[in-house]
């Protein structure tokens, strides 16, 4: 047995070093000798080789900070969705092809073989609603929906050719933010924080900011998954307590509250000094942090206390719900050293059943919505020396048809695309991106690639990079096997890396 | 201890044990290699990766003895049995070369791994079956040295704890003493009803009038056991009150959650409880329970959105089926079967389509009625029926008979219109609905009409006079069926029906002149074919006629049920090449992996053949892996620590001859029921064992793994808020029915179309226990989300108990929280000393007193409380938004009972 002696031994040792490192407890520091808080075996096989995600010290605080494994180019992420997904054609893939053939019959062999949403009968092709434009240095192409973006467009690393093998709302959401079209994967957003941690103690890790409404596939897009439910986002609200429970009750102030939680503490220390469990000092600790987040929480999510000339550069409108204030937000939380921060703008899903549907009239005023908050973000980031350490992603779930949608196989009133996931949109900005690349390249109708087609996973493979992970070992061990976001598929997107 | 991060701490067990059954087996020289002790483990862990299951690098793989001892890519087998020199494996493990050498760019394996796989060959390198595969065999309890030590005094209660005490002889630990009876009667009332115990009980059981056996007893028996015991099935069975995905809309489907906690509490033997809900619409004559309990299976997500394709999401259903009774009944994760053999676990491909035809034939197609639901009839109309089928069996045929009582019971069977196609001007609306224009037309195809006189069918309709014509085979074919359509908001009706041989394809056709272009006729869903009633020439046949379509548009509960397929409906199942649903091979019948136990010729080839080969004392899996379960629930660990995972690549059991004798007393001597099971690992010392933390031996087991001291788990999402309400005495114990929507903040349902629908319960039903909450999938009711309930979409085996500062804000500011802090300091209000008000709160909340030094941190908080507010009155004036301003006094006992409630000692069990 003399080697299992050796391990313990080592095990004990470890364990002490770790314990020196716990100065987080301001009152109670002394006394915790040898609590055996981690793993007995430290130091075997896959417990270090591919998950150090636990240490002690993460038992007391599951969101300590841990380094990446590999040299991260950013330290935070802003995800900005648009969700029911963006129309491409009228965004940034131009095609003058497709306005030529307006309103002509689709050909069969575009339809041959394919599955629609909502497209049924022959329906007529649709040109571009939009103008565009060459902007920037960098010459690439934006419509004239989005003419604040055309300052920033170099900044940017354009993905044009995605693709997703899901056409529903629900399950492609799922795909994009877990790496499976069905439930029960924990997101990417809980993946980076339980790979990373957080900076700030005061604030969630993962915080998740909405704008008209929840995604379709619920908060299963921001869910902790098999992942320890800690990791999952924590939906900041624009209105009442923008975290749930924050608030104090009333005729409860902040001074007695501070009691009532030191009351607390000591009576759970004493039974800690009784029965020597460590899951009570993590106790303790969490109600410090909970103490400390309900000051720190409502002073971010204030944004009355930026100057006026921000506020301005972003269009917010305090006090209501809207993707400027969101953006504006999540430069305040990045700043904070929130980990990821995940925006949903609802209402994107331009069918043309009604106004708002229209990729000629209600997609202009999306559009209009989302210009400058964007615009502001990247140019905010960058003003602060934030945007080399953040990473901005943006995207929907999928892209849109160039044909016009004919819902029952009839002509409708209002102009709209149907669901399409063969070939879209995405960017992304920031540490480690290729300033005003374009990587892929779709048919002269925007119909499907003919170069630079890239995957959902090929997109998770690539953010996970960029943190410092490689999506391949990043793993997580459940129900006998491994998992990983990008579960067998996704390779990195060097052409758009700097 | 339930930890935090239970899940990772497991990925270390396999290795802590393999190392130390490698270091047994260093000191004992040339012993008798075991292939699953000793082999099976370092092949998992160095080669399965590249030589098992998807890979077979090299073609050499060591997933299969058939596969292990077969020529290799170089021409030669790698394993030759007998010579461990002249094996290509074991050259290659130690090889020089690092191209040559295995696992390929891997550190090496070591010596005494690489020995031990040596010895193996050189044995005759005997493959075994996993001890997993293997059905469970009765020991002899193990013998003891020790046993009169003082420390094992009052440990032996019951046979479990001889073998819990033998592996702590081995390492030379000890129990800790018992927990005092106080202590003791509260951790066990929250383990068996999820509740605090009720006072009079607790104080006959502390005060030694009775024993701790008829304590545990009442507690068994108290109706609030199932209430407790239905929150870890519903966690497996994904039980929700909504449909999932998109818009997520209501279901009702909480007949089957109540048909769980009577279940339990009727302790309905674990073979039939498994029966009933795989199968209990194939049993002979099932009762109107045994139709709800397949509500099991019934509570997989449908998908409603526009544009989805019903077919895509059955067949996801039905693959949610076979992965979801793999993982509840056999602990085995199917999924990597879904598109290879498994990577670990001796089943094949082939084998996951073999279950999943049991799966296939049932009638649900994910259309949005959810269909085929149980029709929950009044009293009333339930006589009714009766009546009208006593008519059916009077004057008509048995067959008739069956027909017509389905029908009336859950509409079935029946064509969904979803299938439809070669649409001309019209089209499926929305995916759910046949919406054809004046001239429309669309086929049925393969439709078997039974030779039914009689078309009963499914619409509404915003317009009056469409005509609808049904043809034989296509536009010129034979008028089957002529009928007119008029407005309605939804109806079923019947039209007379051509009697029709065989199967045909049906051409339906509408005419509606003058409508504007493009506009639909009408909406229909779906067709039945019956026979006509029976009796025709009998007095009072109109009579009973229209009655049958009265009480078949009558208003009802309905319950998602399973219906099997009638053989003219069958489907056949086919393998999906690499799991892909619409790359479709070789049809596959129903069959059971052959590692598992044999398929008996009594059992039907069906979903209730699949539940008896399930249940049969044969199946190595099924009692190992509820024993499990159960010991998981009591002690937070399980004694397979992978609580979801046995197979090859779990841990090995902490105490294999433990685990496997309380699964062969399960199923004989328990007959299969979980009361006695649950009622002897509580009664069992090791059970009752203080759960205080020794340092020495906490380094030396911090798991627990060895039982060395009780168990202290954090309370459960519903517990914790039970918990809150039962001592501030605000909780309502009234039993069943729909879900409830206690109070939760603004905001959290808003959906895009749906607006917020959170409709606040009034009176008692804003108190009532949280298994009885309105579980909405994607918006779960926060306070229990937060406290690591799952969301119900897929089959949870265990939560993981967290410890985060959202918690705290829950139990600190939920005003659900301060209702029940509120109510506690109502009960001292007019209590003339502080002092004693607060301990008898805090006695009310942990059923101890409190000692010396809580009691003075409790009344100095209740002085800072009164402090505070006489210099800041206002603030009883607003206090918790109560209606009158609050008494000085009362305001300062909530906080301290507020304190109380957030206590560590008060969110845990022990």
């Amino acid at each position: 047995m003399d080697s299992l002696e050796r391990l313990l031994k080592e095990y004990q040792l470890k364990n002490a070093e770790d314990h020196s490192r716990r100065h987080f407890l301001r009152n109670c520091t002394l006394g915790l000798g040898g609590i055996a808080l981690g793993s007995l075996v430290h130091g075997c096989d896959r417990g270090v080789a591919q998950a150090p995600w636990y240490t002690p010290n993460r038992a007391l605080n599951p969101l300590s900070v841990l380094p990446a494994p590999f040299a991260p180019k950013v330290k935070s992420v802003i995800y900005l969705h648009m969700v029911g997904a963006p129309s491409q054609l009228e965004m940034f893939d131009y095609k003058p092809e497709l306005k030529k053939l307006h309103n002509q019959l689709c050909p069969d062999s575009l339809l041959e073989g394919k599955k629609f949403a909502f497209i049924r009968g022959r329906p007529t092709m649709l040109g571009p609603q939009a103008n565009f434009v060459r902007a920037g240095q960098s010459g690439n192409w934006v419509s004239d929906y989005l003419p604040h973006f055309q300052k920033v467009v170099d900044e940017v690393a354009f993905l044009k050719a995605v693709k997703t093998d899901q056409f529903n709302h629900g399950p492609a959401q799922l795909l994009m933010h877990t790496g499976s079209p069905r439930f029960g994967r924990p997101s990417l957003g809980s993946w980076v924080t339980y790979g990373l941690g957080s900076e700030n103690q005061n604030l969630p890790g993962f915080v998740v900011l909405s704008s008209g409404g929840t995604p379709d596939a619920g908060k299963s897009v921001w869910g902790s998954g098999f992942l320890p439910s800690v990791y999952q986002g924590v939906q900041c609200r624009s209105k009442g307590d923008p975290v749930l429970y924050l608030k104090d009750p009333k005729g409860i102030d902040r001074n007695l509250k501070k009691q009532l939680i030191t009351a607390i503490n000591d009576i759970n220390f004493k039974t800690y000094a009784q029965q020597k469990d460590p899951e009570i000092l993590t106790r303790i600790n969490q109600y410090e942090m909970a103490y400390r987040m309900q000051l720190t929480v409502p002073e971010v999510m204030d944004i009355n206390t930026e100057p006026e000339h921000i506020k301005e550069l972003y269009g917010v409108a305090p006090g209501k719900e809207s993707f400027a204030n969101n953006c504006l937000l999540a430069r305040k939380m990045v700043e904070q050293g929130v980990r990821f921060v995940q925006l949903y703008d609802w209402g994107w899903d331009s069918h043309g059943t009604d106004h708002s549907t229209a990729v000629d009239l209600g997609l202009r005023n999306k559009c209009r919505e989302i210009d400058r908050p964007i615009t502001a973000l990247l140019m905010d980031l960058k003003q602060r020396g934030l945007l080399e350490e953040t990473l901005v992603v943006w995207g929907g779930e999928f892209g849109r048809t160039p044909m016009q949608e004919t819902r029952e196989g009839k002509t409708m009133r209002y102009k709209g695309r149907d669901h399409h996931g063969e070939a879209f949109t995405m960017w992304m900005a920031g540490g480690g991106i290729k300033k005003g690349a374009v990587y892929g390249e779709t048919d002269p109708i925007g119909y499907q690639s003919i170069s630079g087609s890239v995957s959902v996973h090929d997109v998770q493979a690539t953010i996970l990079h960029l943190l410092g992970f490689d999506h391949e070992t990043f793993t997580y061990d459940f129900q006998g096997r491994p998992f990983r976001l990008t579960d067998v598929h996704g390779s990195v997107i060097k052409q758009i890396l700097a | 201890m339930k930890s935090k991060f239970s899940k990772p701490l497991l990925i270390s067990v396999p290795i802590f044990l393999g190392l130390f059954l490698l270091l047994l087996y260093n000191n004992r020289p040339q012993t008798q290699i075991d292939f699953n002790a000793h082999v099976k483990p370092i092949l998992n862990k160095h080669c399965i990766n590249c030589h098992g299951g998807v890979k077979k690098n090299g073609g050499f793989s060591v997933l299969f003895a058939s596969e292990a001892f077969q020529p290799t890519e170089s021409g030669v087998p790698a394993i030759v049995k007998g010579d461990a020199k002249n094996s290509p494996l074991i050259q290659r493990l130690s090889a020089a070369d690092p191209e040559e050498r295995m696992p390929y760019k891997k550190p090496p394996l070591d010596a005494a791994e690489i020995k031990i796989l040596s010895d193996w060959i050189d044995q005759g390198a005997e493959w075994g079956t996993h001890w997993a595969y293997i059905p469970p065999k009765k020991s002899e309890l193990p013998k003891l040295n020790n046993k009169a030590a003082p420390s094992f005094e009052h440990f032996f209660q019951t046979h479990v704890d001889a073998f819990i005490a033998a592996r702590m002889e081995d390492q030379n630990l000890t129990p800790n003493p018992p927990a005092p009876a106080l202590t003791l009667a509260r951790r066990v009332a929250f383990d068996l009803t999820g509740l605090p115990p009720n006072k009079e009980l607790f104080e006959a059981y502390t005060n030694n009038r009775i024993s701790y056996a008829t304590y545990v007893d009442s507690l068994l028996n108290d109706t609030a056991y199932g209430e407790k015991w239905a929150s870890w099935w519903l966690d497996l069975a994904r039980y929700a009150d909504t449909k999932g995905y998109e818009k997520d809309p209501g279901r009702s489907i909480w007949l089957y959650r109540d048909w769980v906690i009577n279940a339990l509490n009727q302790d309905l033997p674990y073979d039939q409880f498994t029966i009933d809900q795989l199968a209990g619409d194939l049993l002979p004559d099932p009762s109107p329970e045994q139709f709800i309990a397949t509500g099991f299976h019934r509570n997989t997500m449908n998908n409603d959105e526009g544009g989805t394709s019903d077919e895509e999401f059955r067949t996801a259903s039905v693959i949610d089926r076979v992965n979801t009774t793999f993982s509840v009944w056999q602990n085995t994760t199917m999924e990597c079967v879904q598109c290879h053999s498994h990577p670990y676990d001796p089943f094949k491909h082939q084998e996951y389509y073999g279950l999943m035809a049991f799966f296939n034939n049932t009638r649900d197609e994910d259309t949005p009625d959810e269909a085929p639901n149980y029709r929950n009839y009044s009293k009333e109309d339930a006589l009714k029926v009766e009546e009208l089928l006593q008519w059916i069996k009077s004057y008509g045929t048995a067959a008739e008979y069956e027909t017509f009582k389905d029908f009336l019971y859950f509409l079935e069977p029946k064509y969904q219109l979803h299938n439809c196609e070669d649409f001309t001007n019209g089209a499926m609306a929305d995916g759910k609905w046949l919406a054809l224009w004046d001239k429309g037309s669309a086929y049925l195809r393969n439709v078997d009409t039974q030779q039914s006189g009689s078309l009963y069918f499914n619409y509404f309709s915003r317009l009056n006079g469409t005509r609808m014509t049904l043809r034989e085979k296509n536009a010129s074919g034979r008028i089957l069926a002529e009928f007119t359509i008029n407005k309605s908001n939804g109806a079923i009706r019947r039209v007379p029906f051509k009697i029709l041989e065989g199967k045909t394809d049906l051409y339906i056709e509408t005419h509606n002149e003058g409508l504007a272009p493009q506009t639909t006729t009408s909406y229909l869903s779906w067709f039945a074919f019956l026979p006509n009633l029976p009796g025709a020439d009998q007095k009072g046949y109109t009579k009973m006629q229209q009655r049958l379509n009265t009480l078949l548009n009558s208003p009802v509960d309905q319950t998602p049920i399973l219906i099997e397929n009638p053989p003219y409906m069958q489907r056949s199942t086919q393998l999906f090449e690499r799991g892909n649903w619409q790359v479709k091979a070789d049809t596959i019948p129903p069959h059971t992996p052959v590692y598992l136990n044999p398929w008996q010729e009594k059992w039907e080839k069906n979903r209730l053949g699949l539940a008896q080969w399930l249940v049969s004392e044969e199946n190595p899996l099924t009692a190992r892996t509820l024993v499990n379960r159960v010991w998981n629930q009591i002690f937070g660990i399980g004694l397979v620590p992978t609580i979801e995972d046995i197979g090859s690549q779990s841990t090995a059991p902490t105490h294999p001859a433990l685990l496997d004798n309380l699964a062969v007393q399960f199923m004989t001597e328990f007959q299969w029921q979980l009361k006695p099971l649950i009622r002897q690992i509580v009664l069992s010392g090791t059970y009752r064992q203080s759960a205080a933390i020794d340092e020495e031996k906490l380094a030396l087991d911090p798991e627990n793994y060895l039982y060395v001291r009780g168990p202290k788990l954090r309370l459960t999402a519903e517990e914790i808020r039970d918990q809150a309400l039962f001592v501030s005495g605000l909780m309502s114990r009234k039993m069943g029915g729909q879900g409830v929507m206690p109070p939760q903040p603004k905001g959290i349902w808003a959906h895009p179309y749906l607006g917020d629908l959170w409709k606040e319960s009034k009176g008692e039903d804003r108190y009532r226990r949280a298994i009885y909450t309105y579980f909405k999938r994607t918006s779960p009711y926060p306070s229990l989300i937060t406290f690591d309930a799952g969301s119900r979409e897929v089959c949870l085996i265990n939560r993981i108990s967290t410890n985060t500062p959202l918690q705290a804000l829950v139990t600190l500011n939920d005003p659900v929280y301060m209702e029940a802090a509120l109510a506690l300091a109502q009960q001292e209000e007019n209590n003339p000393s502080p002092a004693v008000a607060i301990d008898n709160m805090y006695q009310k909340a942990l059923y101890i007193k409190p000692d010396a030094a809580t009691q003075t941190v409790l009344l100095d908080l209740y002085q800072q409380a009164l402090r505070t507010y006489e210099t800041r009155p206002e603030q009883l004036e607003q206090f918790l938004d109560r209606e009158t301003p609050t008494q000085i006094k009362l305001a300062a006992l909530t906080l301290v009972a507020n304190a109380i409630m957030n206590l560590d000692a008060f969110l845990t069990h022990s």
